[in-house]
C-alpha cells in the first residue's frame, strides 16, 4: 500500500517536454471548449446592446511565453436563434460572410462594439485575440506564429467561428484573421495606411485590385458593390444657431437685456452635421468612379442618412448664473465691507435736513429715486460705485416702477391679477402653476422677484459681488425711504406676510404693514383735533349713527341715555351693532366695538414667540404664563368692548366673544330677548376671564396701547435688511432664482416640446427639487450644485433642439416629418432621410451645404488658391470626409472544380487613413 | 448703531450642522420640509455627543411632532389634550386664551417620539393668532363636537384654513368628540364618517370623559405621520443623485444598460 502511493508521488512528475507555444494552444483550445459548454449551458456573460442587437462578450486571459493576451468571444444573441432555424432547415452551416450586410447606421445612445470587426464584415459571431501590452505585435514571425496557433487550435476544436489576431498598434485596430469549416477555409486580411497607393483612390482601381486578389481561375461574375459618401459640415454660417444675447452696454443701458434671466449657451452646442450617401449593390460594370469622372453623384444617391456631433462644453448661461448666486452664498462679508468708504460718506451725506420741514409730506413719486440716487453717489465720492447711475437707476426703476408714471414695467394690480387669475381659472390652470405651487418664494414678477433677478444679473454681468451688495444697498434705502416718507411699497400681495413665502418676502409685506398703519395713523392724527372739539361738548353726540338712532319720538328715553352717559362716560369707538342683542343690565344696543388690528408676524418672529412659549414648560404654571401672555389681544377687545358700551358687564361681552359660553333659556328678560347663563367653564371662580374683565378699563382702541408698533417693527425688518451679508443675501434670494429660472425653463421647453417630449419630465423633476429646496431654508453647496447640474442638462438640451430647428426648420413652418426627425437626430442616431435630396431636410441640408462651400471657395480665391473641381462637377458639397466601398462577390477559388466561396473587400478612404478590410476564401476540399 | 449691526451679524451667521442644530436648540420645531438628509439613517444623536448628554433630560427622543388641536370654541378640545396628555378629566377647563401646549412622548417602533400638541382658542377672534401657529405643524386634529350642530358645519371652513396655513403634507384627523352624550347628540356617527371620506382623513369619535379612543387618534395620527415621512423620503432619488452634466434626456433616470457598460 504505501508502495502505491509512493509510486504515484513518484510518477507525478510530467517528463514530456511541451513546448511554449503547445502551452499556448492548448490553452486556447481549453478555453475555446470551455466557452462552447457555457454556451450550451445559456450562461450569461456581460451582455451589451447595441444597434444591431444584443451582444453577449466573454473574456479570458493567457499568456504566451511571458507576453500577456486576452482572448474575446464575441456573439450576437439576437441573430443566434434565427441562424439556427436555418441551420435546421438547410442541414448546413452558413458561411458567416453570406450576408448583404454594408454599412451600419451610427448610434450615439448605444454603445458600440469595441471591435470595429463586426462592423466591418458584418459578422455576427467571433473570437478575437488581442494583446495586452502597450507596444503592439510587428514583428512578421511573431505574427505568423500567433496566426497559425490559433489556425491549429479552431482545427483541433472544430470551431467554426472565425478568429482574429490582433496585429501593429492598438490604436490602428488591424486584425488577421481565419475561419474554417468542412469546405471552406476564410483568410481575413487588413492592410491599413495613412495614405493610399494613388490607383486606389477610386473605384475603378480597387474594383482592379480586387480581382487581381481573387485570381479566379475562370472569368468572375458581376462584383456587388456598395457605396457610401460622408460628408461633414462643420461651418455653419448663417445657420449656426446665437442664442439672442445683449451685450450689456453701459453707455446705453437697455433694461429689457436684462429683466429675465439670461438663457441659451455661448457657442452653438452643434458642432458637426454628418451627411451619408449611400447606394447598395450595384454590379461593378455598370459604374465609373475615376480621377476623372464619378458616377457617384450624392444628390443622386438612393439613400441619404444624418446625424449630429453635440458638444457638452457650452457654457450655459441660466445654470450659470445660478450658480454665481451659489458660490457667493460663501461669501460672509457684509454689505458694507464690500462697498467700503463708499457707503460711508454717503451716509454723512444725507440731504439737507432742512428739507424735511420744506418738502411736502407727501413728495411726488418721482422725487423718490432721485434723492435715493443722490444719496448713494456722492457729489465727493471717494471710490467709484460699481454701479454706474446708467445702470443703477434703470433698475431701482424697474424695482419700483410707481416712482415714473410712463414705467413700461409696471407691477400688475392686484385687482387686474385677480380677474387674470380668474380668467385663467376657466381654462385648465397652467402645468406651471400648480407644480410651483409648493414653492416657498415668492408671487412671480413681484417685488423680491425682481430684486432676485436683477441681483442674478449684477452678481454675474454687472460686476460681480461689488454691484450686488451695491444694488442690495440701494434697495435697502429705498425702504427705508419709503418707511420714513410712508409711501407704500409697490409689488408686494397686500395683507399680511404670508408664512408660505419666503421670508424676505414675509419682511416686505411686514414692512408694507407698517407704512400702511403709520398713514392710518397720521390721517387719523390731522383730524382728530376735530373729534376731540366735538368729545368736549356733552351735547352733542359724537357718533351720528347713534343719532339716527335715537328716533325724535321718544325724548325721554334719549334724556334719560344723556344722564346716564356722563361726560367721562360716553361710548365710544363703536363699529356697528350686534345683531338685536341689548345690554342686559341697561338694555342699550350691543355694539361691536371697533378694535386693535392683529399684529401681523414673520415667521422667524413667530419662531422666536413659539420659542418663548415653550421655555415656560408645560405645566400648570406655564400654562398661565402662556394665558398671561396670551391675553394682550383679549384685554384690548375687553376694553375696546367697554367704552362702546357703558354699562356693560361680563355677560354682554361673552355673547359677542364667545357666543358658545352663553347659555340661553326660553325665557324672555325685560327687553326682550332670551334670558340665559355663562356656561360652567366661565364660571370658575377667579378665571382669566372674570380677573381680566374686571381689570379691564374702557378704552376705545385708538387711545390703548398698541398692540403692534409700528416704528419698532418697520425698524426691525429696516435693520433686518440692512445687517445681511452678502451670504444671506444669496441665501435668501436663491429659491427666488431657482423659482424664476423654472418659469424660463418652461417657456423654452415648450417652444421645443415637439421635439424634446422628455423636457417636461426634466422639469418636473426639478421642480420638485426647488420645492425642497426652497422650503429648507439654508442652501448648501452640494444641494444646490446637484440642482444646477441638473438645470444645466436641460438647458444644454433645449439649446440643442433649437440649434437644430434653426437648421433644419428656419422658417419654423409646420412640416410635419421635421419634429419627428430631430427628436431622433436629438437622440444620436443616425437617421435616414426619406425622400433625399428632394425632401425639405434635404433641401435645407443641401443650402447649408453649399453656403459652407461658397464661403470655403471664397476663402480659398482670396488667398489665390484654385478651386478644386471635384470630379463630381457639382459645388454643393464639398470633398467626401470619407469613402467606403464594399465589394463582395462569389469566385470558384483556387481551382476550376473548386465550389463557389465568399469574396469581400471593404475599403474605407479618408484623408487620413487607408484600410482595406479583405475576406478572400478558398475551397479546401476540392484543390 | 453699527456696533450693533456687526454683533447681529456676527450672531446672524451659524452655518452649523442643520441636525445638530436642531437638538443644540431643541425647542425648534421639527417638520417635514427641514429633516435633514440622513438624518433618519442616524438616530442615536442624542448619547453620542456629550454636549447633548447635558441637557438630555428633555431632549431624550428620536422624533418630535409638532400637533394641532383645532375646532370650535367649547368642543372639547382641552380636555381632550389633558386626558390624553394628564389622564385626568375635569368638567370645566378656563375657556383657552390664544394658545397653549403638553408635551408627551411616546415610544413607536423602539423610537421616542416627542409629541408637542399645541391646544387652541376657538373664538373666532382668535383665528389669526391661531393660524400662524399652524405652520410646521406636522398633524392636526380636528375637533367637533357631536352635540352640536354648528360645530360641525365648521369642519370644512377648518379644513380650508388648514389648507392656506399649513404645508401640504400635514396629516389631519377628524374628531367628534363628548360621544359619551348620547342623549344629546346631533351628528350621527355616519354623517362624521361621511364627511370624513369626503375629505379624505380617519375619523373617530371619541369622549374625553369616558376616555373613549383618545390614545388612539393621537397613535393613529403617530403612524400615519410616520407613515407619510417614510414615504416621501423613500421615493425621491433626486434628493441622493442627480442628472450628470450633458448626458441625454431620457425618460428613465439612467437605466441598468448604463451601469452594465463595463467593456
Amino acid at each position: 500500500m504505501n508502495e502505491e502511493i509512493d509510486e504515484s508521488d513518484f510518477y507525478h512528475q510530467d517528463f514530456t517536454t511541451a513546448s511554449e507555444w503547445e502551452v499556448f494552444i492548448a490553452r486556447l483550445e481549453e478555453i475555446v471548449h470551455q466557452w462552447k459548454v457555457d454556451d450550451l449551458k445559456e450562461e450569461d456573460a456581460t451582455n451589451l446592446i447595441i444597434k444591431q442587437g444584443l451582444w453577449n462578450i466573454k473574456q479570458e486571459k493567457l499568456q504566451f511565453v511571458d507576453v500577456e493576451f486576452t482572448l474575446f468571444y464575441y456573439k450576437n444573441t439576437s441573430v443566434q436563434h434565427k441562424s439556427v432555424e436555418d441551420d435546421d432547415d438547410t442541414k448546413k452551416c452558413k458561411h458567416p460572410l453570406e450576408n448583404l450586410h454594408d454599412f451600419v447606421m451610427y448610434s450615439e445612445s448605444h454603445n458600440n462594439l469595441e471591435c470595429p470587426l463586426a462592423e466591418w464584415y458584418g459578422l455576427n459571431e467571433f473570437i478575437t485575440l488581442n494583446f495586452s501590452s502597450p507596444n503592439g505585435i510587428h514583428v512578421e514571425s511573431q505574427i505568423k506564429l500567433l496566426l497559425s496557433s490559433t489556425q491549429l487550435a479552431i482545427n483541433n476544436t472544430n470551431c467554426t467561428i472565425p478568429i482574429f489576431v490582433q496585429i501593429r498598434d492598438k490604436w490602428q485596430n488591424c486584425y488577421l484573421g481565419v475561419y474554417e469549416d468542412e469546405q471552406i477555409r476564410t483568410n481575413f486580411e487588413m492592410i491599413h495606411l495613412r495614405k493610399g497607393p494613388q490607383h486606389c483612390q477610386y473605384l475603378t482601381g480597387l474594383v482592379d485590385l480586387f480581382k487581381t486578389k481573387i485570381m479566379s481561375p475562370v472569368s468572375l461574375p458581376p462584383i456587388t458593390v456598395s457605396v457610401q459618401l460622408t460628408f461633414h459640415l462643420i461651418e455653419f454660417g448663417i445657420s449656426t444657431w446665437k442664442q439672442d444675447l445683449h451685450d450689456i452696454d453701459r453707455e446705453n443701458f437697455d433694461l429689457e437685456s436684462i429683466c429675465a434671466l439670461p438663457f441659451g449657451v455661448t457657442h452653438d452646442p452643434v458642432t458637426n452635421l454628418i451627411l451619408k450617401t449611400t447606394w447598395s449593390h450595384l454590379p461593378d460594370h455598370l459604374i465609373v468612379d475615376s480621377e476623372n469622372y464619378s458616377d457617384f453623384d450624392p444628390m443622386q444617391a438612393p439613400k441619404w442618412s444624418c446625424y449630429v456631433v453635440m458638444t457638452d462644453q457650452s457654457l450655459c448661461l441660466l445654470s450659470e448664473s445660478l450658480s454665481d448666486v451659489l458660490n457667493t452664498v460663501n461669501n460672509n462679508s457684509s454689505v458694507y465691507d464690500i462697498l467700503g468708504d463708499f457707503v460711508s460718506s454717503a451716509d454723512h451725506n444725507l440731504d439737507n435736513p432742512l428739507d424735511l420741514l420744506t418738502e411736502p409730506k407727501l413728495p411726488t413719486f418721482s422725487t423718490v429715486l432721485k434723492r435715493a440716487a443722490r444719496n448713494s453717489l456722492p457729489k465727493s465720492s471717494k471710490g467709484v460705485a460699481p454701479l454706474s447711475e446708467e445702470v443703477l437707476v434703470p433698475i431701482l426703476y424697474f424695482l419700483f416702477p410707481d416712482a415714473d408714471d410712463e414705467n413700461a414695467f409696471p407691477y400688475s394690480s392686484n385687482k387686474e391679477k385677480d380677474n387674470g387669475d380668474n380668467m385663467s381659472s376657466s381654462h385648465t390652470p397652467s402645468m406651471m402653476e400648480t407644480e410651483c405651487k409648493g414653492f416657498k418664494t415668492c408671487k412671480e414678477n413681484s417685488l423680491p422677484w425682481r430684486i432676485a433677478i436683477m441681483f442674478v444679473q449684477t452678481l454675474g454681468m454687472l460686476g460681480g459681488p461689488k454691484a450686488a451688495a451695491h444694488l442690495w444697498f440701494e434697495f435697502v434705502q429705498e425702504m427705508r425711504f419709503r418707511w420714513e416718507k410712508s409711501i407704500p411699497i409697490p409689488g408686494l400681495p397686500s395683507g399680511y406676510p404670508d408664512p408660505r413665502t419666503c421670508l424676505l418676502n414675509q419682511k416686505l409685506q411686514m414692512l408694507n404693514c407698517c407704512i400702511e398703519r403709520k398713514r392710518a395713523r397720521e390721517s387719523r392724527e390731522t383730524s382728530t383735533p376735530n373729534v376731540e372739539n366735538q368729545t368736549v361738548d356733552p351735547n352733542s353726540s359724537t357718533d351720528d349713527e347713534e343719532f339716527y338712532d335715537c328716533s325724535p319720538d321718544k325724548p325721554d328715553e334719549e334724556d334719560k341715555k344723556r344722564a346716564r352717559h356722563s361726560l367721562w362716560n360716553q361710548p365710544v369707538g363703536r363699529l356697528g351693532k350686534f345683531e338685536n342683542l341689548k345690554l342686559i343690565k341697561t338694555g342699550d344696543p350691543l355694539y361691536i366695538p371697533i378694535t386693535q388690528d392683529c399684529v401681523p408676524k414673520t415667521e422667524d418672529q413667530l419662531e422666536e414667540d413659539t420659542d418663548v412659549l415653550l421655555q415656560l414648560g408645560s405645566d400648570a404654571q406655564g400654562s398661565e404664563l402662556r394665558a398671561k401672555m396670551m391675553s394682550a389681544s383679549l384685554l384690548s377687545d375687553m376694553e375696546s368692548f367697554k367704552a362702546a358700551n357703558p354699562g356693560s358687564i361680563l355677560e354682554d361681552f361673552i355673547r359677542w366673544y364667545s357666543p358658545r359660553d352663553w347659555i340661553e333659556e326660553s325665557e324672555l328678560d325685560e327687553w326682550g330677548q332670551k334670558k340665559g347663563y355663562l356656561s360652567s367653564r366661565m364660571l370658575i371662580s377667579d378665571n382669566a376671564w372674570i380677573q381680566m374683565w374686571e381689570s379691564a378699563k374702557p378704552v376705545p382702541a385708538n387711545r390703548q396701547k398698541r398692540l403692534f408698533d409700528d416704528t419698532r417693527e418697520a425698524e426691525k425688518v429696516l435693520h433686518f435688511l440692512d445687517s445681511r451679508t452678502l451670504s444671506q443675501i444669496s441665501d435668501m434670494l436663491f429659491s427666488i432664482g431657482s423659482h424664476a429660472a423654472i418659469c424660463r425653463l418652461y417657456e423654452e421647453c415648450e417652444q421645443v416640446s415637439s421635439v424634446l417630449p422628455t423636457a417636461f419630465k426634466s422639469l418636473q423633476r426639478i421642480i420638485k427639487y426647488v420645492e425642497k429646496i426652497s422650503r429648507n431654508g439654508k442652501i448648501c453647496d452640494r444641494i444646490g450644485g446637484n440642482l444646477i447640474q441638473q438645470i444645466a442638462a436641460l438647458e444644454l438640451c433645449i439649446s440643442q433642439a433649437h440649434s437644430l430647428l434653426y437648421k433644419l426648420n428656419p422658417s419654423r413652418g409646420c412640416e410635419q416629418n421635421i419634429d419627428p426627425f430631430v427628436e431622433k437626430l436629438m437622440n444620436g442616431d443616425e437617421i435616414e432621410i426619406e425622400g433625399t435630396s428632394k425632401s425639405y431636410i434635404g433641401g435645407r441640408l443641401i443650402t447649408m451645404f453649399s453656403e459652407a462651400q461658397k464661403l470655403a471657395n471664397m476663402i480659398m480665391t482670396e488667398h489665390g488658391g484654385l478651386v478644386d473641381h471635384h470630379p463630381t462637377g457639382n459645388i454643393t458639397f464639398p470633398h467626401p470626409h470619407q469613402r467606403e466601398f464594399v465589394m463582395r462577390v462569389s469566385a470558384v477559388r483556387p481551382a476550376t472544380y473548386s465550389i463557389k466561396s465568399p469574396q469581400f473587400l471593404r475599403t474605407i478612404l479618408s484623408k487620413n487613413e487607408f484600410r482595406l478590410v479583405g475576406a478572400f476564401s478558398e475551397d479546401v476540399v476540392f484543390f | 448703531m453699527s456696533n450693533e449691526k456687526r454683533k447681529d451679524q456676527e450672531r446672524g451667521i451659524e452655518e452649523s450642522d442643520y441636525a445638530f442644530q436642531l437638538r443644540n436648540r431643541g425647542s425648534r420645531l421639527l417638520s417635514w420640509a427641514e429633516i435633514p438628509l440622513g438624518y433618519f439613517t442616524h438616530d442615536n444623536m442624542a448619547g453620542t455627543d456629550p454636549k447633548w448628554q447635558k441637557d438630555a433630560a428633555d431632549q431624550n427622543f428620536d422624533y418630535m411632532f409638532k400637533l394641532l388641536i383645532i375646532g370650535n370654541s367649547s368642543v372639547g378640545k382641552t380636555s381632550f389634550l389633558f386626558r390624553y396628555a394628564d389622564d385626568s378629566f375635569t368638567s370645566a377647563f378656563v375657556s383657552t386664551v390664544g394658545i397653549d401646549f403638553k408635551v408627551k412622548t411616546v415610544f413607536r417602533h423602539d423610537k421616542r417620539v416627542k409629541l408637542q400638541i399645541w391646544d387652541t382658542a376657538g373664538q373666532e377672534r382668535y383665528r389669526t393668532i391661531t393660524t400662524a401657529y399652524y405652520r410646521g405643524a406636522m398633524g392636526f386634529i380636528l375637533m367637533y363636537d357631536i352635540t352640536n350642530e354648528e360645530s360641525f358645519n365648521s369642519v370644512q371652513d377648518w379644513v380650508t384654513q388648514i389648507k392656506t396655513y399649513s404645508w401640504d403634507n400635514a396629516q389631519v384627523i377628524l374628531v367628534g368628540n363628548k360621544c359619551d352624550m348620547e342623549d344629546e347628540r346631533v351628528i350621527s356617527f355616519e354623517r362624521g364618517k361621511q364627511l370624513a371620506e369626503q375629505l379624505g382623513v380617519e375619523f373617530f369619535e371619541t369622549s374625553a370623559k369616558e376616555n373613549i379612543n383618545v390614545k388612539a387618534v393621537f397613535e393613529r395620527l403617530v403612524d400615519i405621520i410616520c407613515d407619510k415621512m417614510s414615504d416621501s423620503l423613500d421615493s425621491d432619488p433626486t434628493l441622493v443623485s442627480g442628472g450628470a452634466k450633458g448626458t441625454r434626456l431620457t425618460d428613465a433616470p439612467q437605466g441598468p444598460q448604463a451601469a452594465n457598460c463595463n467593456c
